[in-house]
């Protein structure tokens, strides 16, 4: 297995619930994982989780051998090799698209910098924009840069948090097929978390469903069909049927 | 908690550290408290320390009645109505608090004095015979006014700032129910802005319990100068300890009243569409009466202590040689940018800390050095010099091995004012800070980690350059504030270092007003220049 996740357990407060109860998950390389569940799942304890950004009480999580944490390791979020699309982008505002994509590849020598610049910027397709500032873009634009930036250190895995939450439910539908063609393009490994059963359809190759901290389905989008009404599918959803039949 | 600091490491020790220096000498005092008396505080306690908790309670108690009164009639004023001259009262109204008190306090005498314009005028102009000690405002109520005067700023601002932000809605509606203008005032404005109204009342207390230079020059004994006379006068600093931490009592008391007064904080609107009230234009004489008496608050607060100061600078020119004022001009620069600039450093990196570590005790931390503002200069400079005296005798025996004649090294430098200045005026720096990292949150550091920069680069590369604002604001308002301070300056500075404000006042207390005037005239231009500034800074932020 490329990713596995061993019985992650974590609580904020000694005395609250767990955010998170032994939750246990493997992902193949290059595949893309949605996690859905409600606000205040546990989705985005997991990312945090994942990141480095909250230490967890119990588990372990491993990408292709190398232990991120278990009992007795833990990396710091600098030293984990993941990226990370943060729901308002996070952007640095006072630097450029260039910059901001550039950041993450100071190990890079001058020439490779430049290359994996345009490389991004192409995939992503906003080339010729990285002289903008963050603010000089659109909503739309500003989230591609957040994924070119995440990608251009070549993560070994990728976070994606409530990636559509900040946009307007037209450009909703365009984007969700155009991270799905970038992540596969970049053959990328990723997990992005929703709550919207939509993202979810179109987008990820396996489901997995939590709630209250704990997983209560893992898997792929077609399976889910039985669980659910014919009614969360209603007509307005051809473009999710439509990406389901071709998965 | 333990699981929590995930991210122990040199930002959390080195915050921790600050903090608990910052802090030390305060609990000197405290523990000072409950050493043995002597015969000094055992006659203090029974003939003298009621007469100084008296005064201070009178100057406290009437000043801050007086400032609310001026403060918030005119942020009433300027928030509800329309008249002639509104726009530029609105934040010239503001220009008093750039004039240090004891420099108003100096003006006003030289104005009303014996020599003075005021009695010049009806004794040589119009042969008026009179008796000097009608005009003596060198007493209590002179002080009171003095405070008035060039702090009822405090309550102004923070009071306009709230009622410009309340929703107009509160306010017509009251109108519509059949409330006429002075009922509207006294049932909904005063109630719905009390919280302001104490909050500035507050700032203006611990700044008259803070202040040193007016009631020196007045004459006038209160804790401050009590603690400066019996730590210089009679040799005393055992009882000097005494009386600070008497005085730091009463400050807490002051802070605990403050807290009960202000009851249970409430919020005002949620919601971002607040429609602002709209101005009720004032006509004829109520447009000119409401002019008027801005016109005359700014008048008395700012254009006639500068008119004089400008008129004695001109006069003097030439006196004080060039060079020597330079040189002092210097000192307050030096002092100033050293003292901001660590500050700014060192709030940096408390606030850096308290944003990474999630514990209450974490959080507690960096709220006990704020505490430091609302201690009064003459009980710092009572602990500084006291922490300072114990750290040259433990490092004694270093100076003799580095062939030092004497062991008292640290506490005759200048590291003991700046020290003494880093503690006063911590807190300032470090709110500007904290709201610089409260508004740029923690994704962009998460961000900046997960691209693989570490704790310290993403705090140079990411941090800094997003708080460009705060820093800046929070090094002007220390500075600023070290430019015009007093007691711990003059206490606390080396032999023979002066700067422009113990310049001015030592000029004044001798009597030589005029020469005082230069260096003033020099403190309330840097300040005001700053408070403009910061003035239109605020206001593109609000918009």
């Amino acid at each position: 297995m490329y990713v596995a996740i061993e019985n992650v357990c974590f609580s904020y407060s000694r005395k609250s619930a767990a955010a998170l109860d032994k939750f246990s998950l493997t992902i193949h390389k290059g595949e893309v994982i949605s996690i859905l569940g409600k606000s205040g799942s546990g989705k985005s304890t997991l990312l945090r989780l994942l990141a480095g950004l909250e230490k967890p009480e119990k588990g372990s999580f491993k990408i292709e051998d190398k232990v991120l944490f278990d009992d007795k390791t833990f990396l710091q979020p600098e030293k984990r090799g993941i990226g990370m699309v943060f729901q308002d982008y996070a952007l640095f505002p006072h630097l450029t698209v260039a910059e901001n994509i550039l950041f993450g590849l100071f190990r890079l020598k001058k020439a490779e910098k430049k290359k994996r610049l345009q490389e991004v910027l192409e995939l992503v397709e906003l080339e010729g924009y990285g002289k903008r500032y963050p603010h000089q873009l659109s909503g739309g634009q500003q989230q591609r840069i957040a994924i070119a930036r995440a990608i251009a250190p070549n993560p070994s895995l990728i976070l994606l948090d409530e990636p559509f939450s900040n946009l307007d439910a037209e450009l909703q539908e365009k984007i969700r097929k155009d991270l799905r063609d970038i992540l596969k393009k970049a053959d990328i490994t990723s997990i992005f978390v929703t709550h919207d059963e939509k993202d979810a359809y179109v987008l990820a190759d396996r489901i997995v469903k939590i709630q209250d901290g704990r997983i209560n389905f893992i898997g792929r989008p077609c399976d889910m069909l039985d669980t659910y009404s014919q009614a969360a599918l209603s007509s307005k959803e051809t473009v999710a049927e439509e990406e389901l039949v071709r998965i | 908690m333990q699981r929590r600091m995930a991210n122990l490491n040199i930002w959390t020790v080195s915050a921790t550290a600050i903090i608990i220096l910052l802090f030390l000498p305060n609990l000197t005092i405290v523990a000072g408290f409950f050493t043995p008396t002597n015969d000094n505080w055992e006659h203090m306690k029974e003939f003298v320390l009621w007469k100084f908790v008296k005064t201070s309670l009178i100057l406290i108690s009437i000043t801050a009645l007086s400032t609310i009164f001026i403060g918030l009639s005119l942020a009433w004023l300027v928030a509800q109505y329309q008249f002639p001259l509104r726009r530029f009262l609105k934040w010239a109204l503001i220009l008093p608090l750039s004039i240090p008190p004891f420099i108003g306090a100096y003006t006003y005498h030289g104005i009303f004095n014996y020599t003075g314009i005021i009695q010049t005028a009806l004794r040589e102009g119009l042969g008026m015979r009179l008796n000097p000690a009608h005009f003596d405002i060198m007493n209590l109520p002179g002080a009171i006014f003095i405070y008035t005067i060039f702090l009822y700023p405090y309550v102004y601002t923070i009071t306009q700032v709230f009622l410009s932000k309340q929703s107009a809605s509160l306010i017509e509606s009251t109108r519509l129910l059949g409330k006429g203008p002075w009922q509207t005032f006294f049932q909904v404005v005063i109630p719905i802005s009390r919280i302001s109204i104490i909050g500035g009342a507050s700032l203006v207390v611990l700044e008259v319990l803070n202040d040193y230079g007016v009631v020196k020059y007045y004459g006038i004994q209160t804790f401050t100068t009590a603690i400066f006379q019996t730590w210089f006068g009679l040799g005393d600093l055992e009882s000097s300890i005494k009386l600070a931490a008497s005085l730091m009592g009463f400050v807490i008391l002051i802070l605990l009243i403050e807290k009960i007064m202000r009851g249970k904080r409430r919020y005002s609107y949620a919601t971002t569409k607040v429609r602002p009230l709209s101005l009720i234009p004032l006509t004829g004489w109520k447009g000119f009466a409401a002019a008027s008496y801005g016109f005359l608050v700014l008048t008395l607060g700012f254009f006639i202590p500068v008119l004089q100061l400008a008129d004695w600078t001109i006069l003097t020119f030439g006196t004080i040689p060039l060079e020597e004022f330079m040189a002092y001009a210097g000192n307050s620069v030096a002092v100033a940018g050293i003292s901001a600039s660590l500050i700014i450093i060192l709030a940096l990196v408390v606030g850096n800390f308290s944003r990474l570590v999630h514990g209450r005790l974490a959080k507690l931390l960096p709220k006990l050095t704020v505490l430091g503002y609302s201690i009064p200069g003459a009980v710092i400079a009572v602990a500084a010099v006291t922490s300072f005296i114990a750290l040259d005798r433990f490092l004694a025996p270093l100076y003799r091995m580095a062939g030092f004649e004497t062991t008292l090294v640290l506490s005759v430098s200048l590291v003991l004012l700046i020290t003494a200045f880093i503690i006063r005026f911590f807190a300032i720096g470090f709110h500007s800070i904290e709201t610089g990292y409260d508004k740029i949150g923690t994704d962009f550091r998460d961000a900046s980690r997960l691209l693989g920069a570490g704790l310290t680069k993403t705090f140079f590369k990411i941090d800094v350059p997003m708080l460009k604002g705060a820093i800046f604001s929070g090094f002007i308002l220390v500075f600023i504030d070290v430019l015009k301070e007093i007691p711990l300056t003059l206490i606390l500075r080396p032999f023979n270092f002066d700067t422009l404000s113990t310049k001015a006042f030592q000029y004044a207390s001798d009597e030589k007003i005029m020469e005082a005037s230069q260096a003033s005239l020099l403190i309330v231009g840097i300040s005001a220049l700053a408070i403009v500034l910061f003035y239109k800074f605020l206001e593109k932020e609000l918009d």
